[in-house]
């Protein structure tokens, strides 16, 4: 060691595999160690860093990169004092900061993932340097990278939804400088090598040596990313399809979020299920694909604030109310988040467009204006800034006009719908501006099984060629009621199957959850299965957790 | 003088005059402010300018592109010590690609009176239902500095989570104050100089805790209203939240006895908003009449249902100090009688002028697009409103300074929905002036602030109590239960 202090790092050419044998004793003999680096292991020792790398790029912009794009969005880095006062008045608020800044590169998740597999390979390069890990030890460096990924992997919408979403970068980057810190002093005061990534020179291992060795990286990379992939698969199985939904929301791609709902039919989420409405409604097509996946009310699971579990109710009730029409209930959960969670692009930005609906320029104008001071946000104040004082533009967009369409047709408060008030309102609307209007709300009396409201619905539709769901629907309530028949003859074509789904579904009727699972194959799409089978949940009284996310309350 | 981005520090010797105005924010145009107030910081928005420079009497300042002319503290304060009522002529030079311009001058007119130096309010985001970090604080007017009276949890900590509201204190002094903790470590704060302690007001015979106070200017009793408040949200309304009592009356504390009890109890009516008169042998407050059809079948949703019909009168009581009794009550303001509504009285210092919001219906006035400050000289029986102060959006929760020249209040017209603080200047007429926003050190700051300040409350001194004090009382003493005495 006291050698090793003595020389300088441009004058060692000792060889490199710290911590082994071999490079100490070479190291105290002091031999140059570039005449025996003939055999150029460089691109093996680089192939396992490279393949880390590249995995770990793979993983956090491909598997991860909608959830991160998410995490982004409900997430908000300025850098102002002003704006960011209540983040950097928490504890670590700074390193808070830090991570939701680069938490912003998200905006492009391949850029966000380069990112991070550039801070988790550095990182563990010079974790592994500190250590001074042997070379078959050395996968042993990539663990705290490994170790990160599980968390981001386990911890599903905790991730960033009601937690800090800057501690998700903040920590591998906190990682990466206290390793290089760490690197520096080490090489400052005991003159040891750079890490093998950060030098030109590389000292000499027999090629078996080191094609085994990548074997072995490449075996612990297959294990550690095999993890994480494996956590979202089956743990937290609704965070891409849902996360992947939110961003197609955010471009509009309705058919996209149609898509893949139905590439997951059996995935039964509220939050899910919401967004595949929202797609349905925007697309004329809800009384015929709503019942296509599984609807049974299933819970995502969260925490709190203060770690108590959670339902998530809140979590995608903004994005429903607001695509539903009902702008005033969006703006109240919207403002909510605002003061539970501080600023957020996703809240801003829908603060932005409800603004501009009800025509609060001022408003308006003042959620611009703070999104100015976020990067990368230019696309969407091109598109919603000339809007201001511009009523005709924002009737002209297509988005705000299918909204303006369905603004609730009369005066009401909010209280008065039953929660959630997307289906709520819709289930007891009296009065209808618009026939999509008169389809949602028929198809929202279908979905709670309310049948008297959804036969005076049906009323209106006599004479017409009802949808797919609301005739499956009708056909019910004929075999109690034959008028129906009369007044909608075309569901005679429908009555066979109904009587073949009722011989199928005869020894279930007394074990309903049963039911659900045996038929599911064979009927999901066809709405007397979900009558019968599905929602069973929503029969049930909801939990504690439940009760206390509803019962909230007070005058501030 | 140069012409890049730089901040320029001289004025510029020659410039073309344009007629069009400078867009400056805040707007402090032709405004009356107080000789100690803090420097009128503010932004030049020109699209067309890399560069600024402001003349305001002497001083000059420049600016970068953003507009942003930041005053030295000292330096300002000398100017308007020597300008006390007199004008200040400000001109605005903006740097343009073809060269420097100036802007038509305004002036600021430097009135002869302070303003209290001290401004408490509440910071807290304009939710619906919810809250988490909120807090009181207090500003010195003469300069920047914003104080921490006390702060609920910055981290969230359910099991210490609570909000904090209706500060008030006795007779422009800080002396005595009180505000209440609603949610976990409950109660109602006095305070008595550097001490404080926490009470409870809790008895069957009053309808519930007490809400809205006001301090009798000489003696240790605080006039509460007793409320039990709801709220509704609008689908679709031009109003988006109304927050209503369902039962409202008012109670006496009595601060040294710790002892409570009901000056008005009714059914059929809902009294609210006390405010005892300078000389402390009035008490005014408001009053509205329960329709016949809510009291037929008396629900808390009926109530809501009727929102716009519950219109608020002010009346007075006397009260003598010795027998601390309260005589019959006269109404005051009758704004019932024209289908509209008023809340918040407040007495002038010189008790010659009752200030309140009139609006077209109900009491929660700050949520209301109708609400405006309108002011009843006392002596006569007409009432008008405060227009050169008022706005097209809710103007509310007026406090006098302790010289009657001044009036702080806050209004949400800068944005239809975060509330922030105005001031006006009031003269011997009884006519209110131009009001201006309540400056800072970044005039940006209130563009970007995402709370809204309530109830503003002017005093001559700073809070007593520290911090760390009402921190202990708070988290670590038991509310005292107040005794209920007939």
């Amino acid at each position: 060691m006291s050698k090793n202090k003595k020389r300088s790092p441009s004058s060692d050419p000792s060889p490199v595999l710290e911590g082994s044998s071999v490079s100490s004793s070479r190291a105290k003999e002091g031999r140059p160690a570039a005449s025996k680096s003939n055999l150029s292991p460089l691109p093996n020792r680089g192939g396992a860093v490279l393949l880390f790398f590249l995995l770990a790029w793979l993983w956090a912009s491909w598997w991860m990169g909608d959830v991160m794009r998410i995490a982004s969005e409900r997430s908000f880095f300025a850098p102002d004092t002003t704006l960011m006062h209540w983040l950097l008045q928490q504890r670590m608020g700074w390193l808070w900061l830090l991570g939701r800044a680069l938490l912003t590169l998200y905006h492009w998740p391949l850029l966000g993932g380069l990112l991070v597999a550039a801070l988790l390979t550095v990182g563990s390069c010079l974790f592994g340097y500190c250590l001074h890990l042997a070379p078959r030890w050395r996968w042993l460096q990539y663990l705290p990278a490994a170790a990160w990924m599980t968390w981001t992997a386990s911890a599903g919408l905790n991730l960033f939804y009601r937690h800090e979403p800057g501690r998700i970068l903040a920590i591998p980057f906190l990682f990466l400088v206290l390793c290089g810190t760490f690197s520096i002093i080490t090489w400052l005061y005991k003159r040891r090598q750079m890490p093998l990534i950060l030098r030109e020179a590389e000292t000499a291992q027999p090629s078996r040596s080191h094609f085994s060795l990548f074997i072995l990286h490449a075996s612990f990379f297959i294990l550690i990313f095999a993890l994480p992939l494996a956590i979202t698969h089956f743990r937290h199985p609704y965070m891409r399809p849902l996360t992947r939904m939110q961003v197609q929301l955010m471009h509009n791609d309705y058919e996209g979020i149609i898509r893949t709902a139905h590439d997951h039919p059996a995935m039964s989420y509220r939050q899910t299920a919401g967004y595949y409405v929202i797609a349905l409604a925007r697309t004329g097509q809800l009384a015929e694909k709503l019942f296509d996946i599984k609807l049974d009310y299933d819970t995502i699971w969260t925490e709190t604030y203060h770690g108590l579990p959670s339902a998530s109710l809140n979590y995608h009730i903004v994005d429903c109310n607001y695509h539903a029409g009902l702008i005033r209930a969006a703006r109240h959960y919207a403002l909510e988040d605002l003061t539970m969670d501080g600023p957020a692009l996703y809240t801003l930005k829908y603060m932005v467009k409800i603004s501009l609906l009800e025509g609060d320029w001022k408003l308006a104008r003042k959620y611009l204006h703070i999104l100015y001071k976020v990067p990368f946000e230019g696309a969407f104040l091109r598109k919603y800034e000339p809007m201001v004082q511009r009523p005709d533009l924002v009737q002209a967009d297509p988005e705000f006009a299918a909204i303006l369409h369905n603004l609730p047709p009369y005066h009401t408060f909010e209280q008065m719908a039953e929660k959630p008030a997307f289906v709520g309102f819709y289930a007891t609307l009296q009065a209808f501006s618009s026939p999509e209007m008169l389809e949602w709300s028929t198809v929202a009396c279908l979905y709670s099984k309310r049948m008297p409201d959804f036969l005076m619905r049906c009323r209106k539709l006599v004479g017409t060629t009802p949808p797919r769901s609301i005739a499956e629907g009708l056909v019910i309530q004929a075999a109690k009621n034959p008028e129906i028949l009369q007044a909608f003859p075309q569901l005679d074509m429908l009555m066979d199957r109904f009587q073949l789904f009722l011989q199928d579904a005869r020894p279930y009727m007394k074990d309903r959850e049963r039911g659900s699972e045996a038929l599911f194959e064979k009927y999901h799409g066809y709405y007397p299965y979900y009558y019968f089978f599905g929602n069973l949940r929503s029969t049930r009284k909801p939990d504690k957790a439940e009760e206390q996310e509803h019962n909230k309350a007070g005058v501030n | 003088m140069t012409a890049c981005s730089s901040k320029p520090s001289a004025m510029p010797q020659q410039f073309t005059e344009v007629s069009e105005e400078a867009q400056i924010y805040p707007d402090y145009r032709d405004v009356t402010i107080p000789p100690n107030i803090a420097p009128l910081n503010f932004m030049v928005q020109d699209s067309l300018a890399d560069s600024f420079v402001a003349q305001v009497g002497n001083l000059v300042y420049g600016a970068r592109k953003d507009g942003k002319i930041e005053m030295d503290t000292t330096e300002w304060r000398q100017l308007l010590s020597g300008a006390r009522g007199q004008e200040l002529a400000v001109n605005i030079f903006s740097h343009r690609r073809s060269g420097w311009v100036r802007y038509p001058a305004f002036t600021l007119h430097v009135a002869e009176e302070d303003i209290d130096p001290y401004l408490s309010y509440r910071l807290i985001e304009p939710g619906y239902e919810l809250y988490r970090q909120l807090g009181l604080y207090q500003r010195n007017l003469t300069n920047f500095h914003e104080a921490v009276i006390y702060e609920n949890n910055r981290a969230f900590v359910d099991e210490d989570n609570h909000c904090v509201n209706c500060h008030n204190y006795q007779n422009y002094s800080t002396q005595r104050m009180t505000f209440h903790v609603r949610g976990n470590h409950g109660g109602t704060i006095i305070t008595n100089g550097s001490e404080a302690h926490k009470i409870a007001i809790k008895h069957d015979s009053i309808l519930a805790a007490g809400v809205y106070p006001s301090w009798h200017p000489t003696l240790p009793l605080v006039a509460f209203s007793s409320n039990k408040t709801g709220q509704v949200f609008h689908m679709r309304h031009l109003e988006k939240i109304e927050v209503l009592d369902e039962a409202s009356d008012l109670l006496l504390y009595d601060a040294e006895k710790n002892t409570v009890r009901n000056v008005l109890r009714t059914r059929n009516a809902l009294e609210t908003f006390p405010c005892w008169a300078p000389d402390g042998r009035r008490l005014f407050y408001c009053v509205a009449q329960l329709p016949p059809s809510v009291l037929e079948d008396y629900t808390a949703f009926n109530v809501a249902m009727r929102y716009d019909s519950l219109l608020y009168d002010i009346y007075s009581m006397p009260f003598d100090p010795e027998t601390r009794t309260f005589g019959e009550p006269r109404i005051e303001v009758n704004a019932s009688a024209d289908h509209h509504s008023c809340s918040v009285p407040r007495i002038s210092p010189d008790g010659r002028f009752l200030l309140y919001t009139h609006g077209d219906y109900g009491q929660f006035h700050i949520w209301h697009q109708s609400a405006d400050l309108w002011l009843k000289p006392l002596e006569v029986e007409s009432s008008y409103p405060l227009t050169a102060a008022n706005s097209p959006e809710p103007d509310s929760y007026h406090s006098w300074s302790s010289n009657g020249r001044w009036i702080a209040f806050v209004s949400r017209r800068e944005d239809q929905t975060f509330s922030r603080v105005f001031i006006t200047y009031f003269d011997k007429q009884g006519q209110p002036r131009k009001a201006f926003l309540l400056p800072q050190r970044d005039p940006e700051y209130n563009t970007l602030l995402l709370k809204s300040y309530n109830v503003p409350e002017l005093t001559k001194d700073a809070v007593q109590v520290s911090t760390e004090t009402l921190k202990h009382i708070v988290y670590h003493t038991d509310a005292e239960l107040a005794t209920y005495k007939e």
